[in-house]
């Protein structure tokens, strides 16, 4: 049986609403890995590349549950039932099903960009012990003015649709999904917190930030030498992929091990 | 309806979700292939959508990742790709038969995957199995037709000229990039295909998108590629001009699941259990 052959597909959570999949470790674990995925075409994107570091991690000994939040991926719920506070929530209950399944002591957690804001604010109540953050969204209102930007212009883009489409066709959605008024307060409101600071923070995006400000001398900040292209429309539906990142990720908590 | 997790497979190396409905057991099942190399969930979860509202209708579903997509492994054999998307199906066939009681069924394909679901269809006796087929921008061929609506109102557009002098120019600085791709299935040998199908009574669907205007650009195009057989009451044909190809618009994704899931009623209806036919 190969290691692919033993990743779990399964559905768990209240009602079993949530879909995830777990990549058991040979042997027994102290840490284990959740991999928070980012919101909306972010998710998509990322894909490959959460499948191939929870696959790398996994070999180094390190069980890695991928999982969906509510309204997002293969779990229940439509896409504008994406909200924030129940991707929290869902992170929390994720920890609780990778505890479970793999009886590893400590819990570390990684995110792109969404993904890595939920991770840092739910890792106090989900008792996540490390969080590993790639090209985190440390403003929301940042993010929703990009997102509002980049759907304006997506519905101007005549290489797309053989004539622009109007306003109404287009509001009311980021790039592919519906987002409700309340997704988009509650984004529009959130800030991270400096206390819940990553242990290690990989940047790539084009748009530099004041890691440091915001962060403290505690993260270490790690460069990726190509830019990822998180908000060219042209690649929109590209998917992102870089090995130099699952690299680092798994060198570093490979160190960290003997820390 | 439920849904459920499976890992499946001549190699146990599929992965995908089930979709059952509360009623309708023992109906045609529909498959969705990978379109290119997103997931299952489909792009901007399309499949996800499209799969649900299915089985509210009664209809079961497998939306799956094909052999090396998504979150499937590779099956470990030595087949052409086109036998190994065939094997994938049979898998996918097989899992609904065994959990959903279905003897039948439709696949549905968007782009490569309208291709996958072709190359299947296009099997001899596929019609043993298969009861349909829903290709989403499939085959298309720049036929005249096609290039007069297109260039036409073009000759006198002097910005038409500009931006093709330059794409021109720019396919000659790179002409000596080696390009890698898949040629398509000839236009006869497509035309031959579809007819065969509809002779051995499959009901098709062709849903065109006007994400896809460089090759075609009316819905008489369908005619014009693939002949009369589309004149044919088990084929049906719609052109969505205003779509883009993956239908990024939650409206446009609406309409074409609604579009999808009349068009299975009207040829596949539901039976209840213990309804007269």
């Amino acid at each position: 049986m190969s290691r692919a052959d033993q990743e779990i597909p399964f559905f768990f959570g209240d009602g079993d609403e949530l879909f995830g999949i777990y990549h058991p470790a040979a042997g027994a674990a102290s840490r284990a890995v959740l991999l928070c995925a980012p919101l909306g075409q972010d998710h998509i994107r990322c894909h490959r590349l959460y499948r191939q570091l929870a696959s790398t991690l996994a070999m180094q000994g390190m069980p890695v549950l991928r999982f969906d939040y509510y309204g997002s991926g293969d779990s229940a719920g439509s896409s504008v039932e994406v909200d924030w506070r129940r991707c929290l929530d869902d992170t929390v209950t994720a920890v609780r099903e990778l505890r479970a399944r793999s009886g590893a002591e400590r819990v570390l957690a990684f995110g792109a960009r969404l993904g890595a804001s939920i991770a840092l604010t739910a890792a106090p109540a989900a008792g996540i012990d490390d969080v590993v953050a790639w090209d985190p969204v440390v403003e929301g209102a940042t993010y929703v003015a990009a997102q509002d930007a980049m759907q304006e212009a997506m519905r101007l883009d005549t290489q797309r649709f053989i004539r622009a489409r109007g306003r109404a066709d287009a509001e009311g959605q980021w790039l592919g999904f519906a987002v409700s008024p309340t997704l988009r307060g509650q984004l529009e409101a959130w800030r991270v917190a400096p206390q819940t600071a990553p242990s290690l923070l990989l940047e790539s995006a084009p748009r530099p930030v004041e890691w440091r400000k915001l962060f403290g001398e505690e993260t270490r900040i790690q460069s990726l030498e190509d830019l990822t292209p998180w908000d060219e429309l042209s690649r929109l539906e590209a998917a992102i992929i870089s090995p130099p990142l699952v690299q680092a990720v798994a060198d570093y908590w490979r160190e960290r091990a003997y820390a | 309806m439920r849904e459920q997790a499976f890992r499946f497979g001549r190699a146990r190396h599929l992965v995908g979700i089930a979709g059952f409905p509360d009623r309708g057991e023992g109906t045609v099942g529909v498959i969705l292939l990978n379109a290119g190399l997103v997931h299952r969930v489909g792009p901007f979860r399309l499949h996800v959508d499209l799969t649900r509202q299915l089985n509210a209708l009664g209809y079961p579903t497998l939306r799956f990742d094909m052999s090396t997509i998504g979150d499937s492994g590779a099956a470990g054999e030595s087949r052409s790709r086109n036998q190994q998307v065939s094997a994938d199906v049979d898998d996918a066939m097989a899992l609904l038969a065994q959990h959903a009681g279905c003897k039948r069924f439709v696949l549905v394909g968007l782009c490569s995957g309208a291709e996958k679901a072709h190359n299947v269809a296009r099997e001899p006796r596929s019609h043993e199995k298969l009861a349909g087929a829903i290709f989403l921008d499939n085959f298309a061929y720049r036929t005249l037709g096609f290039r007069v609506r297109h260039y036409l109102p073009r000759v006198f557009d002097a910005r038409c000229w500009k931006r093709w002098l330059a794409r021109k120019a720019k396919e000659q600085a790179g002409a000596e990039a080696p390009v890698f791709g898949v040629a398509p299935l000839p236009q006869e040998v497509v035309r031959g295909d579809l007819r065969s199908m509809v002779a051995r009574g499959l009901k098709l669907n062709l849903i065109y998108s006007g994400g896809i205007h460089m090759h075609f650009n009316h819905h008489r195009q369908f005619r014009e590629c693939f002949g009369h057989v589309m004149d044919d009451p088990a084929v049906s044909t719609r052109y969505l001009k205003e779509t883009d190809h993956t239908y990024v618009l939650t409206g446009d994704r609406q309409r074409l699941i609604d579009h999808i899931g009349e068009w299975l009623v009207r040829h596949f209806p539901i039976v209840q259990a213990g309804a007269l036919p």
